[in-house]
């Protein structure tokens, strides 16, 4: 009878081992996948439209083939130059197939010099379980800057490349995935709990993207101020002048 | 052709028109909204909405940036998050359609013939800049209604005080610039001056104190008591509730407000380039002082004729103002139609004046896409727009002074032997229709 006990303690023992080391090797199976998405992929950087009103579009390529169940966030460092309507943003969002977070609120209407640069973090989510393509588009405006006093007409904004960073919820030993560094970002774009995600190395380092915003010509202040207050001055007599002659008694 | 214009003009078809056109483009722009990449509805109607929402869930209409109204109107606004969103909308068209009625009840209290009132009415009322403004969602046509509401109580010998002070009161509230029109109406309702040979001489002195006790009278006190408790209990109450806050946003921003942004105004780029330099006080105070003093002037000359100075006074005001942008248009368009039939322009000296002042426009709107949409450095373009804009609006005015000035019998000083009261009586002159050049309104006489 102890035997038979023996047997099936053993026979059970056995059972859970074979279960838990089962278990560590699905754990080893998704970091491993982690690892594959962290291979080399794509990341392109386009700047759209013209002018104050522009779109940065971001394209992301994976090369491994199994996809489900990581999650992509890509962190974009913008300058103080532009800005992002988190009013637009949000009409836009039934469109769009990623949500948007920022880091701080957003002034719309003060001037470069008193703006300061933010961050927005990007969750787009996969068109279907073999999509290897995200791609998203973010609609930025330029700020006004200071006039140029040196004869510039135009100041150049610089848009880094952004970060791309993944993370799936069955791989928790993240360290194993080094030399590749870990970091800390919200899981999601409700921002209720902050996640360990792990940086993708770009395939090669990429420039960041510029384009050009006009400035006003600061050299010609005087003229400008001369001429606009001789205008409404001479208009202001004229009008002061016919008004006396053709008033009401 | 004249018997598509009356039938067109009749009271119930104009006013029902007016009311299902601006209806049937609220549903064209919820229409576009839903299916085009460009939206119709101003992004204006949002900010308003989404204060409306802050203020349903028990916050301040202030959490919405860029909301810079007062808090009534975003509670005017709650039922576009109780009810439907398109609420609002409706509610400023039909402030729009009640805007052209006040203009039709104005005129026939000046003496026009109901006809002619209709038509010039309907000036307004079928108006595409009106209608689109209003479908598009902005809140201008409450104010307009407002005014338009002032006037009509003020205008004639039965004038309802408490009532024009309790409209003025609210309109002060809701956008500041009508506060200009209290310097006229002030010398409205001052007790008339009697004028007396001028042989007697009265020393300046007493001329003086006289022009300055002439302002306490009943009906000034009445009027400034209404309008001031008005404005100051709403004003009071939205600071009790919302702080500090409510006062910025929706005066002193105004007030204060240097926006270094290109817009219309001739002052924008003298403002943009000082912006962070010593002078820029200065500057705002140069810019200041043509736009006071004119419309001291404008007050003193017309204020006999209410609805032309409150005209002359708005249109004076947006000309000058350090920032201007389309919307303000409307301020004195609406009030345009009071003044039409006291014009003796011709249809084509009319319609000349209307295409100058468009041109006006186009010739700021080309250089500030080209800034806005392409790239293109295009201030210095811009700039000279915008005093030129200036000038072609100068010069629509000194057309319109002209020519208005013809109703009225310029009489020189030397010639004053008698007494007389300073309130004229309206006479009908009997017109002959056919004869184009022979004016179809009233001429004011001193009687």
């Amino acid at each position: 009878m102890y035997f038979k006990l023996f047997c099936v303690v053993s026979a059970l023992s056995l059972f859970s081992k074979c279960h838990c080391l089962g278990e560590k090797d699905e754990i080893q199976n998704h970091c491993d996948l982690l690892r594959q998405w962290l291979a080399p992929s794509s990341v392109t950087v386009e700047l759209n439209k013209k002018g104050f009103h522009r779109e940065v579009t971001t394209t992301v390529e994976f090369r491994s083939k199994e996809l489900s169940g990581v999650k992509v966030l890509l962190i974009h460092r913008w300058p103080r130059d532009v800005y992002v309507d988190p009013y637009q943003l949000a009409s836009l969002s039934d469109q769009n197939k990623w949500k948007i977070l920022l880091d701080s609120p957003i002034d719309l209407e003060v001037p470069a010099h008193e703006a300061s640069g933010f961050v927005t973090y990007v969750y787009p989510f996969s068109t279907g379980p073999t999509s290897k393509l995200f791609k998203v588009t973010i609609p930025i405006h330029g700020r006004y800057h200071k006039p140029s006093f040196d004869g510039k007409m135009f100041k150049s904004v610089d848009i880094e490349a952004p970060e791309l960073l993944l993370r799936t919820e069955k791989c928790a030993q993240l360290s194993s995935l080094e030399p590749h560094t870990v970091v800390d970002a919200p899981c999601t774009a409700s921002n209720s709990s902050t996640c360990s995600w792990v940086k993708v190395k770009p395939q090669q380092d990429l420039n960041p993207v510029s384009f050009q915003l006009p400035v006003g010509d600061g050299s010609l202040v005087a003229h400008v101020c001369g001429g606009t207050l001789l205008v409404t001055m001479i208009c202001c007599v004229a009008l002061s002048k016919y008004m006396w002659k053709h008033q009401i008694i | 052709m004249e018997k598509l214009i009356s039938k067109v003009t009749e009271k119930h078809i104009l006013f029902t028109a007016s009311f299902v056109i601006r209806l049937a483009l609220v549903a064209y722009g919820d229409y576009q909204d839903r299916t085009m990449a460009v939206k119709y509805t101003d992004i204006d109607y949002h900010v308003f909405t989404d204060a409306a929402r802050f203020i349903t869930e028990g916050e301040s209409p202030y959490n919405r940036s860029t909301y810079r109204y007062t808090p009534l109107l975003a509670w005017l606004l709650t039922p576009n998050i109780y009810l439907n969103m398109v609420f609002g909308k409706i509610l400023f068209i039909v402030c729009d359609v009640l805007s052209g009625l006040l203009i039709y009840k104005v005129l026939c209290l000046r003496g026009l013939r109901a006809e002619t009132a209709r038509c010039v009415s309907s000036l307004w009322l079928l108006n595409p800049l009106p209608m689109g403004v209003s479908s598009r969602g902005n809140a201008e046509s409450i104010l307009a209604a407002l005014v338009l509401g002032t006037l009509l109580c003020m205008e004639g010998k039965a004038q309802r005080l408490t009532w024009a002070a309790l409209l003025y009161g609210l309109s002060v509230h809701m956008k500041i610039y009508p506060v200009t029109y209290a310097l006229p109406i002030a010398l409205t309702l001052r007790t008339a001056e009697i004028r007396v040979d001028e042989a007697k001489k009265t020393s300046r002195f007493k001329k003086l104190v006289g022009f300055f006790v002439s302002f306490f009278n009943r009906d000034l006190l009445l009027f400034a008591v209404v309008a001031g408790g008005v404005f100051f209990t709403l004003t009071a109450l939205f600071y009790y509730m919302y702080g500090w806050q409510f006062l910025y946003e929706t005066y002193l921003y105004h007030l204060t407000r240097r926006d270094i942004r290109h817009n219309f105004s001739p002052y924008f780029y003298m403002l943009y380039l000082t912006a962070e330099s010593t002078w820029s006080q200065w500057l705002g105070l140069a810019a200041f002082l043509p736009q006071f003093a004119l419309l001291l002037v404008t007050s003193w000359m017309y204020y006999k004729d209410l609805a032309f100075c409150c005209f002359l006074h708005t249109a004076i005001f947006v000309t000058f103002n350090k920032v201007c942008t389309s919307q303000y248009f409307l301020w004195y368009l609406c009030l345009l139609p009071l003044v039409i039939p006291n014009l003796s322009l011709t249809v084509k000296q009319g319609l000349g004046l209307l295409l100058l002042w468009f041109a006006g426009q186009g010739i700021w709107l080309g250089p500030a896409y080209f800034l806005e949409f392409e790239g293109y450095n295009t201030f210095l373009w811009i700039w000279l727009a915008g005093l030129l804009f200036q000038v072609v609006n100068c010069f629509i005015l000194i057309q319109i002074i002209y020519d208005v000035n013809l109703l009225f019998h310029h009489i020189p000083k030397s010639t004053l032997t008698f007494t007389f009261k300073y309130e004229a009586r309206i006479m009908k002159v009997p017109t002959v229709s056919q004869d184009p050049k022979v004016r179809l309104w009233p001429v004011y006489q001193i009687a």
